[in-house]
């Protein structure tokens, strides 16, 4: 699995569930799940007062107050329509309620929709900006602390929307692999031609973010991805807004997945060596004393 | 480059050839003990003149010999900052694992990546042209296996980056 998928797989599998159980009318069972996703999101799966025909999905994000500036709520109300509450759950920022006893017929599609609910709470940010750019308007930066020591900056110009995020590796060897990986992603312009073009700066943010007060730091990297016109298209949106939200993600997962093959490498080639190592030593005869009469020698 | 390696290959064996002549003795300073004396080195009588053999300037290994143990400590070609990386991690990771390794020293020697302590016991347990053997066949399996996993970083990296930007 080179990519990571968009949707939270265990929201997916368990509306799945549900609602096929109660399509097929099985008995409603209770429901009380906590689920945590990337970027420190968690959701909570619940029936509200004991209800159990009744399923509320709750989403809790740390930065909503940002994403709310940007029209959050707009979009996920294009989206979920008559799901979504007008207030969320308690600790949470936003609900969804769903109604076991009148489903649509596909069901299949509805859990889908909901797995993206992260994904659609970003989409919001990113959809503004593609709008001014594609009008020829120039907006003011979006800055989106997505996670505790990071954040992204979204900026649209006349003719692009650039997308800064900044990273922290928290490990002194994942700032080479990141050094190593960002190195590709630069030059992946070349073999194609369709790919944003990508910016790596390492320890100092790049000029766009002059005066915002970025971190600078020898662990920290700011990656900018130039989206133009042919990716904020009303056709690609969508499939732009879910690759660039996740890149981080991909990223740390992908140096994650190197150092544990390095290891595996290391572990293989020691053992190797051990191999090598004890053919230095001779073989031990073990040989059987006997007495001529044919009796046998015990070592105590 | 490989041009070098074999007579500094053959240069390291037949020192190690010459060194590893190792009989047992009693520490002269505490009884009853018997201490490496290469490392501790109380005695100087029983100390021979170390030797550099040094293929460039990164690449280098130093002989330290003495009558009862010998500190063999290598240095390896780190071209940039990922094989920096990965040689650490790996001498690392074995340095971890020296009780299993027998001859390995959990520390380098300063200005070394890995360092390996035989001694008389190890002589008597083990065959010695073994020995010198195992030692080289390290030297060249470990600046293969760093360009092996070097190589797969840049492929695995390649192969992420097309994945991304060829969805767009």
């Amino acid at each position: 699995m080179i990519l990571l998928q968009t949707e939270n797989r265990i929201i997916n599998d368990t509306l799945l569930y549900k609602f096929e159980n109660a399509a097929a009318g099985n008995k409603h069972e209770t429901t009380e799940m906590n689920i945590a996703d990337f970027d420190s999101v968690t959701y909570r799966l619940s029936n509200p007062e004991g209800d159990k025909t009744h399923l509320l999905l709750s989403i809790s994000l740390k930065f909503w107050e940002q994403l709310q500036e940007h029209g959050a709520l707009d979009v996920l109300q294009r989206v979920y329509g008559s799901y979504l509450q007008s207030s969320a759950e308690d600790g949470y920022n936003v609900s969804l309620l769903f109604d076991l006893n009148s489903l649509p017929a596909d069901v299949k599609a509805l859990a889908t929709k909901a797995a993206l609910l992260k994904r659609n709470c970003f989409a919001s940010v990113f959809e503004t900006f593609f709008e001014a750019q594609a009008k020829g308007l120039s907006m003011k930066q979006a800055v989106i602390p997505y996670r505790d020591d990071e954040t992204m900056y979204v900026e649209a110009k006349k003719d692009r929307v650039t997308v800064i995020f900044s990273t922290i590796f928290r490990d002194e060897s994942d700032v080479t692999f990141g050094k190593v990986f960002m190195q590709e992603f630069k030059e992946g312009r070349r073999r194609n031609q369709t790919g944003p073009q990508v910016l790596y700066c390492h320890g100092n943010p790049p000029q766009e973010l002059e005066g915002h007060n970025a971190a600078v730091g020898d662990n920290i990297g700011y990656v900018t991805f130039v989206l133009f016109p042919r990716h904020t298209a009303p056709n690609a949106r969508d499939n732009t807004i879910d690759l660039i939200h996740m890149f981080r993600n991909y990223l740390h997962y992908h140096i994650k997945c190197s150092k544990a093959y390095m290891h595996q490498r290391m572990r293989a080639k020691t053992s190797e060596f051990l191999k090598v190592l004890n053919r230095a030593r001779p073989e031990e005869k073990n040989k059987e004393k006997k007495t001529f009469t044919g009796k046998t020698f015990q070592s105590r | 480059m490989s041009s070098t390696l074999k007579p500094y290959l053959n240069a390291v064996r037949t020192t190690l050839d010459a060194a590893m002549c190792l009989g047992n003795f009693n520490s002269q300073v505490v009884e009853r003990h018997i201490k490496p004396e290469v490392e501790v080195k109380t005695s100087k009588e029983l100390l021979l003149t170390p030797a550099v053999i040094a293929r460039n300037e990164k690449e280098k290994v130093l002989i330290e010999a003495s009558y009862n143990s010998i500190r063999v400590s290598i240095a390896v070609k780190q071209a940039d900052e990922i094989e920096e990386i990965l040689c650490q991690k790996f001498m690392r990771f074995m340095m971890m694992r020296a009780e299993n390794f027998v001859i390995l020293r959990r520390k380098p020697m300063k200005g070394y990546d890995i360092s390996f302590l035989i001694t008389n016991f190890h002589t008597e347990q083990m065959l010695k042209n073994k020995l010198v053997d195992f030692v080289i066949h390290f030297m060249e399996e470990i600046d293969k296996e760093i360009s092996e996993m070097k190589l797969s970083v840049n492929a695995r990296a390649r192969i992420v980056a097309e994945e991304f930007l060829k969805r767009f």
